[in-house]
């Protein structure tokens, strides 16, 4: 049709946003559940309390063993990774005909391994093909949609939340430096009106001395 | 033949602003065999002009939409009718007539209404039968404001014995439905009177013939005809569709008067 | 005839079927389910011949229930020379006295029919119910072709069958003959709705923009898509899946938050073709079903060639005497239930029950319809390695453009339970492609 609507938008976004924040999230749950295989080993140890506070949730799961079920696989829980999971699902659903069944496709077998990653007793096998999923469903996207517009709202969701957990996340300088960098075409090109002043005001407040993480993300959410 | 003037402004008021309205108005009194539109003056408060059409009763339709934040809403109709004291409008279209003879909508005759209509026991011709069934409803209802609703049914109406013309007309037509003779309702206005007014057509012999059971008169040349239905859904004055508003106020002031 | 490798491959079909999201919505205890919708590989084969003899009944019907249409919202000729009664059509729930006096593009009312067929034991094909609203169903044969043709091709190499994965062409070519200028939409009531990946699955084959009720405006007696930055695109056609009560909260039900309001005034003027058109329940009632083979007569002044089952009306005397003395051969129906509700078979009553339902059909005759329970043609299912005789129907669509079109395939369904003659996805039961055969 050659234009698209608020909502059409709206959902090319988030489905960006939660695709990425899955991704991410499952990264570093990676890494932390690793460290969680030897916790009990040493004294004084708690992997997962450090976990919520690096990306920034609320810590409502009281041990290790609640949250390592918890915030994978609770669908209950709206900061479980199967939730945000299920709101990327949300909308692409709703976009079949934008993206193709092909990515499409990708998204709905992600749901199908973290459903059977709940169940199982060594969840990263299962894990690991959700990223694969997600993974894939990315290089469709980038290969397959026609409209270039469509493509770049996309990825302008998918490069805010990377942006967005970096900063909560307080990554390096360089690193947050580079997100930045990676956003700034791609908002250009989607067609969605956004405030060019918050690409290079984030960019002052990354390199000052002290990095405001905290307003890195509130930039970075209000962009649009 | 009276020439007649008439006056409709409805005013809306919303507690809390509206970003986007729509809204449909049948307002416009049609020509018909007892009268002539003269001329009219339409004011909306609506910044677009409003589109025109007809619905399948001939009715005519003001619709259009109102965008950006408003808290309120108006409309002013205002215009000459030519009045004749034609005894009866003309059948119109044989393919039409059919559905004035079900029950339908606000229309629907319960059990207490059919047991009401066993004991008229109507004769006659159908004039003869429609003139009866007014009187009798005129003796055996009662008038009272505020005790129905717009969505009250005849049957509810009935039971409760007492409501306004528009309960008197749906009642009428249910009573005349069942009787065999195809009836519709009117919306209009009436000389005198501060409000809309509702009355009931029933075809008779060689055409429709008007009753305004609420005052137990023919209808000749006092009443100006708006709109013309099944029931009272099919002829709503407005309807209005919008996000946002709050609390809605309405006001709607009407006068008819007679023309030197 | 036919390679049965395919049979083999069930699982994969069925696992390729999930991971496109075949699936249907349903309610159960107010919460929303998505469901699979079971795919059995053993296909339905129609011959060439007896297709063809399908396919000439099936626009025969189609082209008289369109004149239908026209007629009841205009003339009413067919009332007026006593073929139909008036009773049947005002007092039908799904007459819609808007519609009267309102010329759709082209004419064309019924432009998706979805005709459901069984085939009794003597061969003969009977008509059981005619779908003009909203018939859904045809993406699901059609993913499944090409699911069956991925897991097992040696099946297809060797097997003359037409290719039924044309549906989506078809239903362009229709959407396109009656579009007024602009794009064509798919509008639907959102992914809660039963059937929401038909209408993704179909916007993406057909190429059609899908859309909810808040992306659409009218303006000026015209409808439009709304850009993100305000721009309009003009619609010409709309594909509506929503049912007529919800299209329009400025024209029919005011509560309605997923229509589009004043678009049936646009489609009054004559400046959008809405798909199918508003008001077409008055011509699938389950009452005026009894009149299609007179409809058919009496408009295109020919033999129906598909049959009915035997139906009669307790409305008329001489029919009413027949229920009574022959109501435990009999099925009756509400004719304003849909979906397999609102069945009841005479030979499964009480005494009491037959006694009270008798009383009911003198209250309200004109509610109900009787047929003779037809003696089903069961055909095979899979169950585990074996196969067993299930009840079957068959969905034909019926697409009308330029002139009317039957898709070579059609939904068929099946129920699970062997007792059961009720195979709709609703109340359990899976799904089988049909294939037609083209030599």
């Amino acid at each position: 049709m050659g234009i698209i609507s608020v909502e059409q938008t709206v959902r090319l976004l988030w489905l960006g946003r939660y695709t990425e924040r899955v991704y991410t999230t499952l990264r570093l749950y990676y890494s932390s559940y690793d460290t969680m295989i030897d916790e009990g080993k040493n004294e004084g140890e708690n992997a997962y309390a450090r976990f919520c506070q690096m990306i920034d949730i609320p810590d409502i799961y009281g041990s290790k063993e609640v949250f390592k079920e918890k915030y994978p696989f609770d669908e209950e829980n709206p900061d479980s990774i199967f939730s945000n999971l299920n709101r990327a699902y949300d909308n692409a659903i709703m976009l079949r005909e934008e993206i193709g069944s092909e990515a499409l496709s990708y998204i709905q077998l992600a749901i199908y391994a973290m459903n059977k990653a709940k169940i199982s007793r060594a969840p990263f096998i299962e894990l690991q093909r959700v990223m694969d999923n997600i993974l894939a469903f990315w290089g469709i996207a980038d290969d397959n949609i026609d409209s270039e517009q469509t493509r770049n709202i996309i990825k302008t969701g998918k490069r805010i939340e990377r942006l967005d957990l970096y900063a909560r996340l307080g990554v390096g300088r360089k690193e947050l430096y580079r997100e930045i960098c990676r956003l700034e075409p791609r908002v250009a090109r989607s067609g969605i009106r956004y405030d060019a002043e918050k690409i290079k005001y984030m960019k002052e407040l990354v390199e000052k001395p002290e990095i405001d993480y905290y307003k890195v993300v509130h930039e970075a959410e209000t962009i649009l | 033949m009276k020439r007649l003037h008439f006056d409709y402004t409805m005013q809306i008021h919303y507690s809390e602003p509206v970003s986007t309205c729509h809204y449909t108005i049948k307002c416009i009194p049609p020509d018909t065999d007892r009268q002539r539109l003269e001329k009219t003056e339409i004011t909306l408060s609506a910044k677009e002009d409003p589109g025109r059409s007809r619905d399948s009763f001939g009715n005519q339709i003001l619709y259009g939409r109102v965008e950006g934040d408003h808290t309120d809403f108006s409309f002013h109709i205002a215009g000459d009718v030519s009045v004749n004291r034609t005894a009866c409008e003309s059948k119109g279209k044989e393919a039409m007539l059919g559905l004035f003879r079900y029950p339908h909508g606000l229309a629907v005759p319960g059990e207490e209404l059919a047991a009401y209509y066993r004991t008229l026991k109507l004769t006659g011709s159908a004039y003869e039968k429609g003139a009866a069934l007014m009187h009798r409803l005129y003796q055996d209802y009662a008038y009272e404001k505020n005790v129905t609703d717009i969505h009250t049914t005849a049957e509810e109406a009935w039971r409760l014995g007492r409501g306004v013309c528009q309960d008197y007309a749906h009642i009428m037509i249910a009573l005349a439905r069942l009787e065999g003779i195809p009836a519709r309702y009117v919306c209009g206005m009436l000389v005198g009177e501060g409000y809309s007014h509702a009355w009931a057509e029933l075809l008779c012999e060689n055409g429709w013939y008007a009753f305004d059971p609420t005052n137990n008169l023919v209808v000749t040349d006092s009443h100006i005809k708006l709109g013309v239905g099944r029931d009272a859904g099919d002829c709503e004055i407005n309807r209005g569709v919008m996000h946002g508003g709050g609390i809605q106020t309405q006001q709607i002031s009407v006068s008819v008067t007679e023309k030197g | 005839m036919y390679n049965y490798e395919l049979l083999e491959h069930t699982d994969t079909v069925n696992e390729l079927l999930a991971r496109y999201g075949v699936k249907f919505g349903i309610y159960k205890n107010n919460t929303f389910k998505e469901q699979l919708f079971p795919f059995d590989a053993i296909p339905r084969i129609i011959e060439k011949q007896e297709f063809a003899g399908l396919e000439a009944g099936l626009k025969q019907r189609v082209q008289a229930l369109n004149l239908f249409l026209r007629d009841i919202y205009s003339d009413k000729k067919i009332v007026k020379d006593g073929v139909v009664p008036e009773d049947f059509i005002f007092a039908s729930s799904g007459y819609m006295a808007e519609c009267e006096g309102v010329i759709p593009p082209k004419e064309v009312c019924s432009h998706i029919s979805g005709i459901d067929l069984v085939q009794g034991k003597d061969r003969q094909w009977y008509v059981l119910e005619d779908n003009l609203r909203v018939p859904s169903g045809a993406s699901y044969p059609m993913i499944a072709r090409e699911m069956c043709r991925r897991s097992s091709p040696s099946t297809f190499e060797n097997t003359l069958l037409e290719d039924n994965r044309n549906y989506a062409q078809l239903l362009r070519r229709t959407m396109d003959y009656v579009n007024t200028g602009g794009h064509t939409v798919i509008l639907t009531p959102g992914r809660y709705n039963a059937a929401y990946f038909e209408h993704s699955y179909l916007a993406e084959k057909t190429g059609a923009h899908l859309v909810s009720g808040a992306e659409l405006k009218v303006k000026e007696d015209k409808l439009y898509y709304v850009g993100y930055d305000g721009r309009l695109e003009r619609i010409g056609a709309v594909y509506r899946r929503i049912s007529d009560e919800y299209l329009d909260p400025m024209n029919f039900n005011p509560e309605s938050v997923i229509g589009i309001p004043h678009i049936y005034d646009v489609f009054r003027k004559g400046n959008v073709a809405l798909i199918n058109a508003p008001g077409n329940g008055v011509a699938d009632d389950k009452g005026i079903y009894y009149f299609v083979p007179k409809m058919i007569r009496y408009y295109l002044d020919e033999e129906p060639i598909l049959q009915n089952a035997p139906t009669y009306l307790p409305f008329y005397k001489k029919d009413m005497q027949y229920v009574r003395e022959n109501f435990d051969r009999l099925v009756l129906k509400d004719v304003a239930e849909a979906g397999g509700y609102g069945v009841v078979f005479g030979e499964k009553m009480s005494k009491g029950q037959k006694e009270e339902f008798i009383r009911l059909l003198k209250r309200e005759p004109r509610r109900f319809i009787a047929q003779e329970v037809i003696d089903f043609l069961d055909i095979d299912i899979l169950d585990g390695k074996q196969t067993v005789p299930r009840k079957a129907d068959l969905r034909a669509f019926v697409l009308m453009a330029d002139e009317p079109l039957v898709w070579k395939s059609g939904l068929t369904r099946f129920s699970r339970n062997p007792d059961s003659f009720i195979v709709n996805s609703s109340q359990g039961g899976g799904f089988k492609d049909t294939w037609v055969l083209s030599q």
